[in-house]
C-alpha cells in the first residue's frame, strides 16, 4: 500500500510530538538540576530556559560540598552545619554494591536453575517452574513484615548483604525465567553430541551452554542491574542508615519544603546508568520484561 | 534423553563417589540455590505473615496472644480498607485501560521500518528504566502549585484553579498518580504491542486489502483478534503490577490527602510504620496477596494465558 507524502508526514509528525512528550519529563527534570534556586522556586510563573546554569546542585549532591560553602543562598542554610545531608555519594555507593551484588548473585543462581529446568525433564519441573513465576508476582509487602524479622534476627538488617538478598529474592524469577528461554534457544542436539562424546553434564554446561548463551546472560544481567537500581519498596523497609538512591532522594523532601535543585540533580544521576543500560539491551527488552514469554 | 545420560556418569563414577542426586547428571544441585533462596526468603516469610494474621496485638501494652478470628474481623470492619480496594481497583483498571489503548495506538504508529523510527522507538523505552521513586518526584516536580511546569500549562488553559493544587485535592489526586504511572508504563505496553505486530503473517493482510477492507476493518477483524493472547499476557503482567502499586503514591501523595490515594499496600506500609501494629500489617498485605491471587487466576482460566 502506498501512503501519500502527506501521510507519511502527518507520521512523523505525530510520532515525533509523542516521543518529545514522553522525554519531556525527563529533559525538565534534567534542565531543572542547572538551574540555580532562583530559578526553580520563582513565584511569578515558570523559568525556562532564562537562567544561567550553575553546577552548584551536582556540587552538593555528587561531589559533597557543604551546601552553604557552595551557595549562601540556599533556602535551608540553618541546620546543616554537622554535615551535608544532600550528600549523595554514599547512597550512590550503596546501590552500586547493592545491584552489582544482587545481578551477580541472581545471574549465577539464575543460570544453574535455568538450565536445570531447561534440559532435565523431571516430575514436577513444570511445578517448579509456575511457582518461580509466581513468586515474580508476589506483592514485596506481604513478606516485608517478617522479612524485616528475619532480617534482624540473622543481623543483615541495614546492611548492604540483607539489601542483596533482598534484590536476589525478586531478580531470581525473572533471571531464571529469562535464562531459560535463552538456554531454550539452543538446540538440545549440542548437548546430546557432546554426551555421546562423553561429556558430562557439568562439561556440557560450562563448556557448550555457557558460551551459546553470552548474550543472554548479559542481557539478563543488565536487566537484574536495573531492576534492583529502580527498587524502593523492600530498600526502604529493610535500610535505615544504608540508603539507596531511591530512597535517598525521598529525604529530600523535607516539611520545611522541597530541595528541588538536588534532588533533581541526584535523580538526573540515577538516570544515566539505566539509560546507558537499557540501550544496550534495547533488542532483549521485550523478552526481558515477560521473562521470556514474548520472544523478540 | 535416558539414553545419553548413562554413559557419562560411568566414566566419571570411577574417580568420583557422590550419590547420584548430588551429580551434575540429576536436577537437584542446579535447582538447589534458586530454590533454597525463594524458599527461605519467599515461602517462609509468606507462612510467617499468615501465622501473624492470627495473632492480636495490643500496641499499647505490646502484648500478643493467639486469636485467630482477630484481625480478620478488624479488617472486614476497616472501612479504610475498603476504601483502599476501591482506590487500587480504580487505579488499576483505569490505568490499564489507559496504558492498554495509548500502548496499542503509539505501537501502530511506531511500527514501520521508515528511517528514523528505530530511533523514536528506542527513545520511547527511556521512561521505563527511571526509578519508580525519582519518577515521582519528577511529576511532583511538575505539579508543583506554585512553579510547577504541568500545573501552569492547565491554569494557563482555564482547566486548573489556583484554589486547588493537584495533588491536595480530592478529586483530582489519584487521577494525577495514574498519568504518572501512565507516562512510565505505557511504554512496556508499545514494547508488547510492537512485538506482536512485527509477528502477525502477511498473508491475511494482502487478501483482505485485495477485498477492498478498510484499514478499520483490518484491526479489528485480523490485528486485535490475532494479537488477543499477546494482549492477555501484557494485561496480566502490568494487571498485578498495577494492584501492588507502592512507589508512586507512597513518594507523591503519603496517601493523601486524607486517604483519597491510599491504596492496599500504602495502606499496609502505613500501618507498619506508623502503628507498628505488625500483624494487623501483615494481615492486609495477606489479604492483598488473596485478591491478586485470586483475580489473576480467574484472568488465567478466562483468557487461557499460557506463559
Amino acid at each position: 500500500m502506498e501512503q501519500s507524502r502527506l501521510a507519511i508526514t502527518a507520521r512523523y509528525i505525530v510520532a515525533i510530538f509523542i516521543v518529545v512528550i514522553f522525554l519531556f519529563p525527563i529533559f525538565w527534570f534534567g534542565l531543572t538540576s542547572l538551574k540555580p534556586i532562583s530559578a526553580v522556586f520563582n513565584k511569578d510563573g515558570v523559568v525556562w530556559f532564562d537562567f544561567v546554569p550553575t553546577f552548584e546542585n551536582y556540587r552538593v549532591t555528587l561531589l559533597g560540598q557543604s551546601a552553604i560553602d557552595v551557595n549562601l543562598n540556599t533556602r535551608s542554610d540553618f541546620g546543616t552545619s554537622g554535615g551535608n545531608s544532600y550528600d549523595g555519594r554514599g547512597s550512590i555507593l550503596s546501590s552500586i554494591i547493592v545491584a552489582v551484588g544482587s545481578t551477580l548473585l541472581s545471574v549465577t543462581m539464575g543460570l544453574f536453575a535455568a538450565y536445570g529446568l531447561s534440559r532435565m525433564s523431571f516430575r514436577g519441573s513444570q511445578g517448579v517452574l509456575n511457582w518461580i513465576l509466581s513468586q515474580r508476582f508476589l506483592p514485596p509487602i506481604a513478606i516485608i513484615v517478617p522479612l524485616v524479622f528475619i532480617f534482624h534476627d540473622l543481623g543483615i538488617r541495614d546492611t548492604h548483604m540483607g539489601l542483596i538478598i533482598a534484590h536476589t529474592l525478586i531478580n531470581i524469577p525473572i533471571a531464571v525465567l529469562l535464562l531459560k528461554s535463552f538456554i531454550d534457544d539452543i538446540p538440545i542436539d549440542i548437548d546430546h553430541a557432546a554426551m555421546i562424546d562423553g561429556a558430562t553434564r557439568w562439561q556440557v554446561f560450562w563448556k557448550v551452554v555457557l558460551p551459546m548463551s553470552k548474550g543472554g546472560l548479559a542481557a539478563t544481567a543488565v536487566l537484574c542491574f536495573i531492576f534492583s537500581w529502580t527498587e524502593f519498596l523492600l530498600s526502604l523497609f529493610l535500610t535505615n542508615s544504608i540508603r539507596t538512591i531511591p530512597v535517598k532522594i525521598t529525604t529530600f523532601v523535607t516539611s520545611t519544603g522541597s530541595e528541588w535543585g538536588y534532588i533533581s540533580a541526584l535523580g538526573t544521576s540515577a538516570i544515566v546508568p539505566s539509560f546507558i543500560f537499557i540501550l544496550l539491551v534495547q533488542n532483549h527488552l521485550v523478552r526481558g520484561l515477560t521473562m521470556g514469554a514474548v520472544k523478540d | 534423553m535416558s539414553v545419553y545420560n548413562e554413559a557419562a556418569p560411568r566414566q566419571m563414577g570411577a574417580r568420583l563417589r557422590l550419590p547420584r542426586w548430588l551429580t551434575s547428571e540429576h536436577p537437584v544441585p542446579w535447582l538447589f540455590p534458586s530454590v533454597a533462596l525463594l524458599l527461605v526468603f519467599g515461602l517462609y516469610p509468606i507462612l510467617y505473615s499468615l501465622w501473624l494474621t492470627f495473632i492480636k496485638r495490643n500496641p499499647a501494652t505490646r502484648k500478643e496472644k493467639f486469636d485467630p478470628a482477630w484481625n480478620w474481623t478488624k479488617l472486614f470492619e476497616d472501612e479504610r480498607v475498603w476504601d483502599a480496594l476501591q482506590v487500587t481497583l480504580t487505579y488499576t483498571f483505569v490505568a490499564i485501560i489507559l496504558q492498554l489503548v495509548l500502548g496499542m495506538l503509539i505501537a501502530l504508529l511506531l511500527d514501520t521500518d521508515r528511517k528514523g523510527f528505530g530511533l523514536l522507538r528506542a527513545l520511547l523505552m527511556l521512561p521505563l528504566v527511571v526509578p519508580p521513586a525519582v519518577t515521582g518526584m519528577m511529576f511532583l516536580l511538575m505539579y508543583d502549585g506554585s512553579f510547577g511546569v504541568i500545573s501552569h500549562a492547565l491554569y494557563d488553559l482555564g482547566i486548573l484553579s489556583k484554589d486547588a493544587p493537584l495533588l491536595a485535592t480530592a478529586s483530582t489526586a489519584l487521577l494525577a498518580v495514574i498519568i504518572v504511572d501512565v507516562w512510565q508504563w505505557t511504554p512496556f505496553m508499545v514494547l508488547i504491542m510492537l512485538a506482536g505486530l512485527r509477528a502477525l503473517p502477511k498473508d491475511p493482510f494482502e487478501a483482505a486489502a485485495i477485498d477492498g477492507a478498510s484499514n478499520v476493518q483490518c484491526f479489528f477483524r485480523l490485528t486485535l483478534p490475532m494479537m488477543s493472547k499477546i494482549i492477555a499476557l501484557a494485561v496480566l503482567i502490568r494487571g498485578i503490577d498495577l494492584f501492588r502499586i507502592f512507589d508512586y503514591v507512597k513518594v507523591m501523595t503519603d496517601s493523601g490527602p486524607g486517604t483519597a490515594t491510599e491504596t492496599l499496600t500504602a495502606y499496609a506500609g502505613t500501618i507498619y510504620f506508623k502503628s507498628a501494629n505488625f500483624p494487623y500489617a501483615s494481615t492486609i498485605a495477606i489479604f492483598t496477596l488473596l485478591v491478586v491471587l485470586i483475580a489473576a487466576n480467574v484472568f488465567i482460566k478466562v483468557f487461557k494465558v499460557r506463559f
